[in-house]
């Protein structure tokens, strides 16, 4: 059975995705990944009512000290992960974080700082913003905002095997994308972290609410195609308090107080997957991209806190405990 | 009654007008289809927008592609979900002809990919999950995609409105399997998500504005739909969302609730969709013209 025909006989097409890596092999050996080692740090985070912008310029010069001269005078657009709200759970990146991050790069001296997402089940995008405490906490942010789901768009061609698709304007013109990710467990891809947190970067108004299209061209498939397409990227990953179970919308709140930042976004997440206790090697759309970025401990250079001091276990679903990293 | 609210609105859209013709999401981007149909709806019969009106439709004549599926604005070459809507614009300028026919007809050949032939066939042989019933077809937002509750209802709209014109033997049976599959994707409140009614055995919450599209699809079905209309109501109280509170307003009033006139003073908001919509709600506004029958 092929995958289209699997989606759609399981009903996952209708519901939010499927579990990709049900239908690939673990156990085929992982390409050698790009030369070099990858930095990554990992900062502790006791809550978002501390300074938050010193750590992060200071993990950022740890882990990537040619940012700071590359953000100088360009655009810089941050992508969080809103998604829904729920009061009771942790599902978006904290609007805390978000406004550290905004006055992180401002201080870098990016000409212009940008906040732009395109959640994909809400359509009434600034409202889910506002729920989720954004005005609140970023002044102006209605003029920093732009809605990728209704942003004007350009076509690129070759993604993912598909003849064209379109992106946003906003996104295709930034020089620098931060994935201001979530750090929380996902019922169909295992986690969902910096990677698949570009997700937002598909246009609603031409691939619907949610973006069905990426589900058919298989999770995994469409993370990997994502970040192959936005190369000039950073990663930083609110792990102060994330989701754990039944995520990416209905788990629980999990702290683990950590902050984790990085230029090579399959090094990120890698290591966000250890410190919730998954085997990122497990995690089939980590596999797909292992010839861009690193995933093994061999090639990543921790900055920081060890993996080992804050590796804070999350509960996974039944479905997915084979990731658990032993 | 001086209409400020619904004549505010109606001047924001003739004035935030693309030189082409259409409407983009805000004022100055390019022109979608979307924001262009509601737009068109809001400002129907205005007679200072009768130009207005003219050169829209010519811009959103000219979108359809040759499979009768039209695109979804004007840099996206792809046909989706806006042709149900483009199909409703048909209706309401009585423009029944050739780009109607083909409208409607890839309307009608098109359903969630859940539904197709190899599909069934394989849900015949046992495989497949139990908790989403998806045996009934609705539409997805693109062709090759799953169906949702959203374009299943702008779908239901546009092939309902117009059922006296479409000549086809599998309209009737269409709108039908449509309804169930709204019905069937009910959340346990009578409201609706905007997919299924569950993930993983977890209850779904439902939601405003996919609630308000639920009961915009179902006008005219005789099945027990009190409980959702109930929970419209009771959301239209507390409104937080204004895109919410305005589909919740054309939904109740399609339904035939008299609910008060919004705060007269209330500015025009800066998002065009937003703004046709509230321009829609209003009880002078032009939300009857997506009340609908059903297929005789």
């Amino acid at each position: 059975m092929n995958r289209r025909a699997f989606l759609t006989v399981t009903g996952t097409g209708a519901t939010a995705g499927f579990a990709g890596m049900k239908l690939t092999h673990r156990d085929t050996p992982l390409p050698a990944g790009p030369a070099g080692n990858s930095a990554v740090a990992v900062l502790r985070a006791d809550s978002y009512t501390k300074d938050l912008v010193s750590p992060i310029l200071g993990g950022i010069r740890a882990c990537s000290p040619q940012l700071a001269d590359y953000v100088k005078g360009r655009r810089v657009l941050l992508k969080p992960n809103l998604v829904e709200f729920d009061s009771n759970t942790a599902i978006n990146t904290d609007p805390r974080f978000v406004m550290a991050a905004y006055e992180v790069f401002r201080t870098l001296g990016a000409a212009e700082v940008m906040i732009a997402e395109g959640p994909g089940h809400r359509r009434d995008t600034l409202d889910l913003a506002d729920q989720a405490r954004y005005f609140d906490n970023v002044p102006g942010f209605e003029g920093l905002f732009t809605d990728l789901n209704r942003d004007d768009v350009s076509p690129v061609t070759n993604f993912a095997g598909e003849e064209r698709m379109y992106f946003p304007n906003t996104a295709l013109g930034a020089d620098l994308i931060v994935s201001l990710a979530k750090m929380k467990t996902h019922h169909w891809a295992g986690a969902t972290l910096a990677m698949k947190n570009f997700f937002g970067l598909v246009p609603g108004s031409v691939y619907g609410w949610p973006k069905n299209k990426l589900h058919y061209i298989g999770i995994p498939q469409s993370i990997v195609a994502l970040n192959r397409r936005f190369r000039k990227t950073f990663a930083l990953v609110d792990g102060i308090v994330g989701m754990e179970g039944n995520g990416p919308i209905q788990g629980r709140p999990k702290a683990s107080h950590v902050i984790v930042m990085g230029r090579d976004l399959v090094a990120v997440d890698a290591t966000c997957c250890r410190i919730m206790g998954i085997d990122p090697a497990k995690v089939e759309y980590l596999r797909l991209a292992a010839d861009m970025g690193h995933i093994g401990t061999d090639r990543i250079e921790q900055r920081g806190e060890t993996v080992a001091s804050v590796r804070t276990d999350f509960e996974l679903l039944e479905s997915f405990r084979q990731l658990r990293l032993v | 009654m001086a209409e400020v609210y619904l004549d505010r609105r109606r001047a924001a859209l003739r004035r935030t007008q693309n030189p082409d013709g259409g409407w983009g999401y805000f004022p100055g981007k390019t022109s979608w289809l979307e924001p262009t149909a509601y737009a068109m709806l809001a400002l129907d019969g205005d007679p200072a927008a009768r130009e207005a009106a003219d050169r829209a439709w010519k811009l959103v004549q000219s979108w359809q592609l040759p499979d009768g599926s039209w695109r979804a604005g004007a840099t996206v070459e792809d046909g989706t979900w806006v042709t149900a809507l483009a199909v409703t614009l048909c209706s309401v300028r009585r423009d029944y002809g050739t780009q109607f026919e083909k409208g409607a007809s890839y309307l009608l050949g098109t359903c969630g990919a859940e539904n197709r032939p190899l599909v069934r066939f394989l849900r015949a042989l046992g495989l497949g999950d139990k908790e989403v019933d998806t045996s009934h077809p609705g539409w997805p937002w693109r062709d090759g995609n799953s169906s949702w509750l959203e374009p299943t209802a702008h779908a239901l709209v546009a092939l309902k409105k117009s059922a006296a014109q479409v000549r086809s033997p599998v309209l009737k049976t269409r709108v039908g399997e449509a309804e169930q599959m709204v019905l069937v994707r009910r959340c346990r409140d009578g409201g609706w998500n905007y997919g299924v009614r569950s993930a993983l055995h977890v209850d779904l919450p439902s939601y405003p504005e996919t609630t308000a599209l639920g009961l915009l699809a179902l006008q005219g079905t005789t099945a027990p739909i009190e409980e959702s209309i109930a929970l419209g109501r009771h959301l239209w109280l507390r409104p937080k969302s204004p895109l919410a509170h305005a589909w919740l307003t054309i939904a109740l009033r399609t339904w035939g609730d008299a609910l008060p006139a919004p705060d007269e003073a209330e500015e025009p908001p800066k998002d065009i969709m937003l703004t046709a919509l509230q321009a829609l709600a209003h009880p002078n506004g032009n939300f009857r013209l997506l009340k609908t029958g059903r297929p005789a």
